[in-house]
């Protein structure tokens, strides 16, 4: 076991263990840090995977982002209303099937793929070649994500000027 | 448009022009005061700290009776006939013995009522301003000059004496000692 | 670099990379002693005092007695407080902030983790320090302190925006993202600085300087944004919110909030140094050059990215003492409606300017 694994463990198991709690926690503040952690063990492994800009984005959008702004909610209507914001468990069956399906395919995309082995390579530069990806080959793809994105935030803007 | 571009040339004026202010303050001598090395020259008529000036106080009582919140505590005894207690520095014979003079400078307001009616000038302020205790029973000060036990001895002479007057009631009479007549300021 | 090699020479590599990692403790720790006190001493002469002066000569030892203090007070734990989440608030946040100086290059032999994505990483640890005190506040379960943390977070997020279009500009002209490299780039002259345009030649450098001076401005207002500091303090309005997000803290735990935020100024003073002044590169050139000592050069490189960056952390200072605090709304007025919209202006003449 080399020092790679040593780190691929304990990422793992940063992002294994928070995840669990992120689902069996009943606090939904203590559930939004938990993913937290979980985002940050992902980005660890992406990182000692070689894709280091993946990692640092996947910091920069969740953590940053996306998480400042579920947690933010959270606060905001949890100490204004005064209800206590607790998860609770509905839906045990259609959500154990979805659950259940989604798992039976990750397991065989997994078993199923013909995996390659890099060896262990220090990451190289990867965002140049990914932004020629991104506007060459993927242009439109990509333009269609920022569509997306916008349009989403004209609706978001519509909405919040009701 | 020409609004807006305004507005950030004033923003950005403005604040350099209060960055220069605070620059020139940067060097404009300090006017702190360093306390304890340095002091501030007080004025004139400070109240401060109160000193009584024992041999020259006749013990008339009229200092504690004119302190608003009570704070000087005066006990006397009559001298006996035989005993000289010496006079005032402005010529008042002095007949009573000051057993007690503590003044609780905790309670004191410096409100100077207590100078003034003083007939003999000898309670007064002084500007001493930093007396600070760690204990309170330390900031009531005593003056008295006698020790407590040449206190109590003087009460008992006193104490014999008038059992000695009670005593012989019909012989001539001692000359009582009087109190001098008082003087205001 | 040479000293992790030295190290690793010395130790083996895993060890050195121990070691390297926590030498800018033994940076942020002393800077942030004499951060408190140049910061009283900064104030208290521009408003005509004198600040300490009794602990030690001119009382340069006032903050290692304060640290002294406040190490041995009590550690109040508030019985309505989330007490987990409260213990880990100031960790988190001073974890943020330090991870932050891995990716800084103090000198050209030192540089605590040579990432190609260096500025990325600084931006995205940087999320950390927000979630600690939004964690910091909503533990302590206190308004004031709810309403500091949500305030902060508000802003962090809203400057960050400026910031990285700023940052993204930058790196249109240069192609690296990489701050070792960047440093590299401003070298051996003043005019190689970024804020003078960087290595770019011709008339684009003379179109580009007045460009950068107003990306400098920008993020040099978005930073100081994000480290909550005066002008943009309403997350810590002492006059409205008691201390905001810290409110509730004592003792060491507040002590560490307070090393987070000196440590942040000077990363983010350090980060504008970098993106813009050169970094580590001595204006002037280097003695260790003219007299052939080679270790030289380095330690004067450290002294230049010090300098510069304690300059701007003075500059802070000095900004604190002359401006009042903004309101919330003209916070976000300021952000909004002239930083984003300046800097994406910039960003889209820079980008032009390079491809022409
Ligand atoms: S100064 Fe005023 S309060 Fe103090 S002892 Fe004299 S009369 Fe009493
Ligand atoms: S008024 Fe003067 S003389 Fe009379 S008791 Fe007080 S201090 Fe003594």
């Amino acid at each position: 076991m080399n020092l790679y694994d040593i780190i691929f463990y304990l990422f793992a198991a940063v992002t294994l263990v928070s995840a669990t709690f992120v689902v069996f926690t009943k606090n939904v503040i203590y559930a939004a840090y938990n993913l937290l952690l979980t985002l940050f063990g992902i980005a660890g492994l992406y990182i000692l995977l070689g894709a280091d800009f993946i990692g640092i984005v996947q910091l920069i959008i969740y953590v940053g982002g996306i998480l400042i702004l579920l947690l933010f909610g959270v606060m905001l209507t949890n100490k204004i209303t005064d209800v206590q914001i607790k998860t609770g468990v509905l839906q045990v069956i259609p959500a154990s099937v979805a659950v259940g399906m989604l798992a039976g395919i990750l397991i065989l995309i997994m078993t199923n793929m013909s995996w390659r082995d890099f060896g262990l390579s220090t990451p190289d530069k990867t965002i140049g070649g990914l932004g020629t990806l991104l506007m060459n080959e993927y242009i439109i793809i990509f333009e269609l994500l920022g569509m997306l994105l916008l349009i989403a935030l004209i609706g978001a803007a519509n909405i919040a000027r009701k | 448009m020409k609004q807006y571009i305004s507005n950030i040339y004033s923003a950005l004026i403005t604040v350099f022009i209060g960055m220069k202010i605070t620059f020139k303050h940067l060097f404009t001598p300090a006017v702190t005061i360093q306390y304890p090395d340095v002091r501030v020259a007080l004025p004139g008529r400070v109240r401060n700290r109160l000193y009584v000036n024992m041999d020259d106080c006749i013990g008339c009582d009229q200092c504690a009776r004119a302190c608003p919140v009570s704070c000087i505590a005066i006990e006397t005894v009559k001298s006996l006939p035989g005993e000289d207690l010496g006079k005032t520095s402005n010529g008042k014979k002095k007949a009573l013995w000051v057993t007690k003079f503590d003044i609780d400078i905790a309670k004191c307001c410096y409100c100077q009522l207590c100078v003034f009616p003083c007939p003999t000038e000898c309670i007064y302020m002084t500007d001493v301003y930093e007396f600070s205790e760690f204990e309170r029973e330390k900031l009531v000060y005593s003056f008295t000059t006698l020790s407590k036990n040449e206190a109590i001895e003087k009460k008992q002479n006193f104490e014999k004496f008038e059992a000695e007057k009670a005593a012989q009631k019909a012989a001539p009479k001692p000359p009582a000692p009087e109190t001098p007549s008082t003087n205001p300021q | 670099m040479i000293i992790f090699e030295y190290l690793a020479d010395l130790f083996g590599a895993i060890p050195a990379a121990f070691i390297s990692g926590i030498l800018p403790i033994a940076f942020v720790v002393p800077y942030a002693l004499f951060a408190v006190y140049w910061e009283r001493k900064v104030s208290a002469h521009m408003q005509d005092r004198l600040g300490p002066m009794r602990t030690g000569w001119h009382g340069y030892l006032q903050t290692i007695a304060d640290i002294l203090k406040l190490i041995q007070k009590e550690d109040i734990v508030a019985t309505a407080v989330d007490k987990p989440l409260f213990n880990l608030a100031p960790i988190l946040v001073f974890a943020g902030s330090y991870a932050a100086f891995a990716a800084i290059p103090f000198s050209s032999a030192y540089i605590g983790a040579n990432v190609d994505l260096g500025m990325l990483y600084i931006i995205a640890v940087s999320g950390l320090v927000v979630a600690g005190i939004l964690m910091a506040g909503w533990a302590s379960n206190n308004k004031y302190s709810l309403i500091g943390a949500v305030r902060s977070a508000a802003q962090i997020v809203s400057y960050e925006i400026p910031t990285v279009i700023v940052i993204l500009t930058l790196f249109s002209i240069v192609g690296t993202l990489n701050l070792y490299e960047l440093s590299e780039i401003q070298s051996s002259n003043i005019f190689n600085w970024m804020i003078f345009g960087g290595n770019v030649i011709g008339w684009k450098k003379i179109v580009l300087i007045p460009l950068m001076f107003a990306a400098f401005i920008i993020i040099y207002l978005t930073t100081l944004a994000e480290v909550n500091r005066t002008p943009f303090d309403i997350p810590e309005a002492e006059s409205e919110l008691v201390a905001g997000y810290h409110t509730e803290y004592s003792g060491m735990k507040f002590a560490m909030f307070f090393l987070a935020e000196y440590a942040n100024m000077f990363a983010v003073s350090a980060i504008v140094a970098t993106l813009f002044l050169g970094g580590y590169h001595s204006p002037f050139g280097y003695l260790g050059n003219l007299l052939g000592i080679s270790w030289l050069v380095p330690v004067e490189q450290f002294f230049w990215f010090t300098f510069k960056g304690l300059g701007f952390v003075t500059v802070q200072m000095w900004l604190r003492w002359t401006l009042p605090r903004l309101r919330v709304d003209q916070l976000m007025t300021v952000c909004w409606k002239y930083l984003i919209p300046l800097s994406f202006v910039i960003f889209l003449l820079v980008s032009l300017l390079m491809v022409l």
